[in-house]
């Protein structure tokens, strides 16, 4: 019966619970929303204006590479903006992270500001991540 | 710094199912809802639940299971099947997306997972 506890409990406390952080900030003259999900031994980080999804992203680091391995799940593959942000991203924090990034790629300056974005908010609260 | 209310909608909780802590995470999106139904914490394997296009409006849809990450295993597209059916026709033929990663898929566990889900209703 110890066993079956003890085996219990270990399960309980094996990983936290799944937790949510939504924040917004508004760069070149539009509100960008941010929402991740921190998960065990990684992240899924959604950005956007319309609450649309649509790619995905997932990389994460490997040891026989320097830059983290990236696949895109859903989305047109033609768009690589949430590929190369997961990747650095996945790169930055060692973990598995998944990315939507749903916002219009035409201008390539709101990327960069979305990733300092980004970056700030793993400084800031990396409990969040 | 501007914090206006978050567009995206979700609910998560946690519940024992078989003695197994299983959490799950549930968000809105206007094209997809996403859940995550978890014993490992991780998002696990990722399935695309998708309704077929209507041929007409009085039958429900059938519905299309596609594994994009992750082992595709039989199994896996009757669990999907079986646990984003209802989500997806509840929220108007919405497709879903269903991050699994399971320690026990038996039969009685997945419609007490069903009901977890249901808890954290965001469509």
């Amino acid at each position: 019966v110890d066993a079956v506890v003890n085996g219990h409990t270990s399960l309980m406390i094996a990983f936290d619970a799944i937790s949510v952080h939504n924040f917004s900030e508004k760069i070149l003259e539009q509100v960008v929303h941010f929402h991740v999900m921190k998960l065990s031994g990684g992240f899924f980080l959604w950005v956007g204006s319309t609450p649309v999804l649509s790619n995905l992203a997932v990389s994460m680091s490997s040891k026989y590479d320097s830059v983290p391995l990236s696949t895109l799940v859903i989305g047109d593959p033609s768009n690589t903006a949430p590929n190369s942000l997961a990747q650095r991203l996945a790169k930055k924090t060692k973990k598995q992270v998944f990315v939507s990034y749903s916002l219009p790629v035409t201008d390539s300056n709101l990327g960069l500001l979305v990733e300092n974005r980004i970056k700030k908010e793993l400084e800031l609260h990396p409990e969040h991540f | 710094m501007s914090s206006p209310a978050p567009i995206i909608r979700s609910r998560q909780t946690e519940k024992e199912v078989n003695g197994i802590s299983t959490q799950v995470a549930c968000t809105e999106f206007s094209n997809y809802i996403f859940v995550v139904l978890t014993q490992y914490g991780k998002i696990g394997t990722l399935i695309s639940v998708t309704p077929d296009s209507r041929s007409n409006d009085i039958t429900t849809p059938t519905l299309s299971t596609k594994v994009l990450l992750g082992k595709d295993e039989p199994l896996t597209h009757v669990c999907a099947k079986n646990l984003a059916t209802f989500v997806s026709q509840e929220a108007g033929n919405r497709p879903v997306l269903l991050g699994l990663a399971l320690k026990d898929s038996s039969i009685d566990s997945i419609k007490q997972m069903k009901e977890i889900i249901r808890s954290c209703q965001v469509w």
